[in-house]
């Protein structure tokens, strides 16, 4: 109790985000804990289980009880992205200028949270991809992927970059992506206060003028939407010019590797799609 | 390091060319507001919260020429803008977040000197630092801070001239609401439910800042309405937004939100008395004269927080002097203001928990629709079908304006953990959204009577937008993506739309200064003004 009352102004914290919210923040000001022990993620069925009633009574109001985000953002991922020791501090010493409070807890406990926030929204430690990696990859040249997707750089930007696309999805999500494009969408980070839309939308428009267009929902407001088609062009119309607009969830511009890849190929495919975990955590 | 709590920073950075003539804003002139409608005196327009200008400059023939008239960005930005500005005689005044006044010349923008409060160690659990308006009574600004003081600063510098704790923000209490200034007086709620912060609703002298009453919106245990707690401690019923004040009644009417904890009301049997609930006051005694309860024993975090609208039509042929009220929980009520008497209701968004209203308002509840510890489906959202934005009312065409929420939640039934006020979020659940295409937004006009829906316009997602109606026949809105529009106040029909790059959070309003008529909206960190070339 005592560290979450008395706090000292540093503004010396060294991590990217939070200093900027600091920054950003009039009147504000840090509120670190004296308590400076490291917090790192405990990852024990039991240290997972104590994390979990914490963070559904402190947590989830604002974060969703699944992490996506609800008034605050989505916390799926964010020790991957901002590291153990920064969420922690976040949990203990809140983020100035925010709805982002401090919150009395010990580093363990906090240790406990980020270990069960570790657990949030990861598809990927489901299972293990069977395929060769290695072969898989020739099976990634050999199919034109690259025609829609970048790598590491390298590719088209029609669909969706693959970069990091091991570290986000789990073999099964990949083994379904290839057989059936659209079946199962990825929803967009929790926004503040704002439902996830899915991402990868198939829409379909035709415009009162009696054009028609399919392709993937890039941007929609109550008056606008954009979208971009299988050659990766951009099409923006205003709604009031639109006779027909359709969702079209399960379709997609990319297209089925059923039956068009073997087992095998789809196995090594999906073994090196999950190797792709970009750029080593800060 | 500064050492005095509050500094005032009163900058003349820039005069304008022209000549501004502040004068004094008296009582009487508020309570005569509608008769100058280029100036916007209160939060809400007007003591009834009404949000209707008078303004007929801009039409639905020319609206479709809107341009951009200045912006305004503070310096440092945080967070949230969720400001709602008050403007007299060509001066704004204006909050940046977390609690900064700052007066703008209302023709160019420009800044004339601006305030904030120096903040060390803000608790603010379960609501974002922000500030949504001031108050203005004859040569003063009142503005509320997030630490939960209350204070008067001078119109022409943001000298400070009084400065009072309303209550202890190391508690949980903070405050982002507008304070409500009238005869002498100056009003003011807090937030602070999800702290499980005790509510109250207090009332200052407003030339000296003194504490002239406070009520307590929940009791202590053995008090009276302690019964309808069990045998818990009463906790929660906030009153974080704007009030409404009727000077021929003389009665204020003021929102409470929810009881703590939200999502488990096991330990608190009962109806929770006055939380959910909304409270017509008598400001010279500081008693409740009526209350009418919305939501008893709520579990969905449903505040009835909203800004009351007051307005005089006939019902049945019979003149009456009503309260227009659309819920967090998905239903719109009339009630009589002098009395408390239920007049109609009915729900004005899809809601699954509620089979309707019984003669005295009360709802008739589904069994099954409240938290449950694997996710209940139930509609709307733990946000509501409203939150805190304002809605309209138009004399002129007698429509209620609402900014409608359609989304549900699965609402989670978590265990009643420890806690300790100020110092653990009292939550005992929360929610699994829908996903954002499960979901939408609408602008509806309601029959303000009735509650019958005339017309509506669809948004693309829940808004957090409020309405604006005018004399010359237009709603103002906007959206979460960030556009901001007009429609026909008759029809619905949209007549202009603008983007504006980032989400719009806050309740547009109109006023006139050299002629011509503006209308104010922000998004993201930046203040917009548009009026005609």
């Amino acid at each position: 109790m005592k560290a979450f009352r008395d706090r000292r102004s540093d503004l010396a914290l060294g991590v990217a985000a939070a200093a900027l919210l600091f920054a950003l923040a009039p009147g504000a000001q840090a509120q670190i804990p004296r308590d400076t022990t490291p917090v790192v993620a405990k990852t024990s069925p039991a240290d997972i289980a104590a994390g979990k009633v914490r963070y559904e009574a402190i947590c989830a109001r604002c974060h969703g009880l699944d992490g996506g985000g609800s008034d605050g953002p989505s916390l799926q991922g964010a020790p991957d992205r901002l590291g153990d020791q920064e969420v922690g501090n976040i949990l203990r010493s809140g983020i100035p200028g925010t709805g982002m409070n401090g919150f009395a807890m010990s580093a363990d406990e906090a240790g406990q949270v980020v270990g069960y926030i570790r657990t949030l929204g990861r598809t990927a430690d489901a299972e293990v991809a069977k395929g060769d990696p290695a072969k898989g990859k020739a099976v990634y040249e050999s199919s034109a992927c690259s025609n829609c997707h970048i790598i590491s750089g390298q590719g088209g930007g029609v669909g969706p970059e693959l970069t990091r696309v091991g570290a986000m999805r789990g073999p099964s999500y990949l083994r379904a992506t290839l057989l059936t494009p659209g079946a199962i969408l990825p929803k967009e980070a929790g926004a503040m206060e704002r439902g996830r839309f899915t991402q990868f939308l198939f829409v379909h428009v035709v415009t009162k003028d009696g054009r028609s267009f399919d392709g993937t929902r890039a941007y929609e407001d109550s008056f606008t939407i954009s979208i971009k088609d299988a050659t990766g062009r951009f099409h923006t119309f205003r709604k009031l010019d639109v006779q027909e607009y359709e969702k079209l969830p399960g379709r997609s511009v990319m297209p089925s590797f059923k039956g068009t890849l073997s087992d095998a190929q789809i196995d090594d495919l999906v073994a090196y799609l999950s190797s792709l975990k970009g750029p080593a955590a800060q | 390091m500064r050492t005095i709590r509050y500094a005032a920073i009163a900058l003349a950075l820039l005069v304008p060319a022209a000549s501004l003539a502040q004068s004094p804003v008296p009582y009487e002139r508020i309570v005569k507001s509608d008769s100058e409608p280029a100036n916007w005196l209160t939060y809400g327009g007007n003591y009834f919260d009404q949000r209707f200008s008078g303004l007929k400059q801009l039409t639905p023939e020319n609206v479709g020429g809107l341009k951009l008239a200045w912006a305004y960005q503070p310096s440092r930005p945080a967070g949230n803008v969720e400001t709602s500005p008050i403007v007299v005689d060509g001066i704004m005044y204006v909050t940046e977040p977390p609690s900064t006044v700052t007066a703008l010349d209302a023709r160019s923008g420009a800044r004339l000197w601006t305030w904030s409060p120096v903040l060390k160690n803000v608790v603010a659990i379960g609501l974002f630092q922000t500030n949504r308006g001031v108050a203005v009574m004859d040569d003063t600004v009142y503005v509320a801070t997030i630490d939960a003081h209350l204070v008067a600063l001078d119109a022409k510098s943001g000298a400070v001239r009084w400065n009072t704790v309303v209550a202890d923000n190391k508690l949980g209490y903070a405050i982002t609401g507008p304070p409500l200034a009238f005869h002498g007086r100056v009003m003011i709620g807090t937030g602070g439910s999800e702290a499980a912060v005790r509510g109250l609703l207090d009332c200052y002298d407003a030339k000296t800042g003194k504490r002239l009453w406070r009520i307590w919106t929940v009791p202590l245990q053995g008090e009276p309405g302690s019964e309808t707690w069990g045998t818990s401690v009463p906790a929660g019923g906030t009153t974080w937004n704007a009030g409404a004040y009727d000077p021929k009644l003389n009665l204020v009417y003021w929102g409470t939100g929810n009881p703590a904890p939200d999502w488990n009301g096991d330990d608190r049997p009962g109806s929770n008395l006055y939380t959910c609930a909304l409270l017509a006051i008598d400001p010279d005694s500081g008693t409740i004269k009526w209350y009418f309860q919305f939501s008893p024993h709520e579990t969905h975090d449903w505040d009835a927080s909203e800004p009351p609208i007051l307005f005089d039509q006939a019902v049945g042929g019979k003149p009456r002097k009503l309260l227009g009220f659309a819920n967090r929980n998905g239903f719109y009520y009339v009630l009589d203001r002098a009395t408390g008497e239920f007049v109609a209701g009915m729900p004005y968004v899809k809601q699954t928990w509620a089979k309707g209203l019984d003669a005295k308002g009360q709802p008739i509840v589904i069994p099954d629709t409240g938290p449950s510890p694997e996710g209940n489906l139930v509609f709307p959202s733990i946000t509501g079908a409203i939150n805190w934005t304002s809605n309209s009312y138009s004399p002129v065409t007698r429509l209620f304006y609402v900014d409608a929420r359609e989304m549900g939640s699965y609402f989670v039934k978590g265990p009643n953990t420890h806690w300790e006020m100020g110092k653990f979020p009292m939550g005992a659940g929360g929610e699994r959204a829908l996903s954002g295409d499960d979901a939408y937004g609408a602008i509806r006009a309601l029959d303000a009577t009735t509650g019958k829906m005339k017309w509506e316009f669809r948004l693309h997602s829940p808004s957090w937008v409020g309405t604006l109606a005018t004399a010359g026949g237009l709603v103002f809105s906007g959206t979460d993506e960030g556009n901001f529009f007009a429609l026909d106040a008759v029809t619905g029909k949209p007549l202009w739309d603008i983007y504006l790059g980032s989400s719009l959070r806050s309740n547009p309003v109109t006023y006139s200064a050299g002629g011509k008529q503006y209308v104010f909206v922000t998004a993201g960190t930046t203040y917009f003004t548009f009026s005609l070339p």
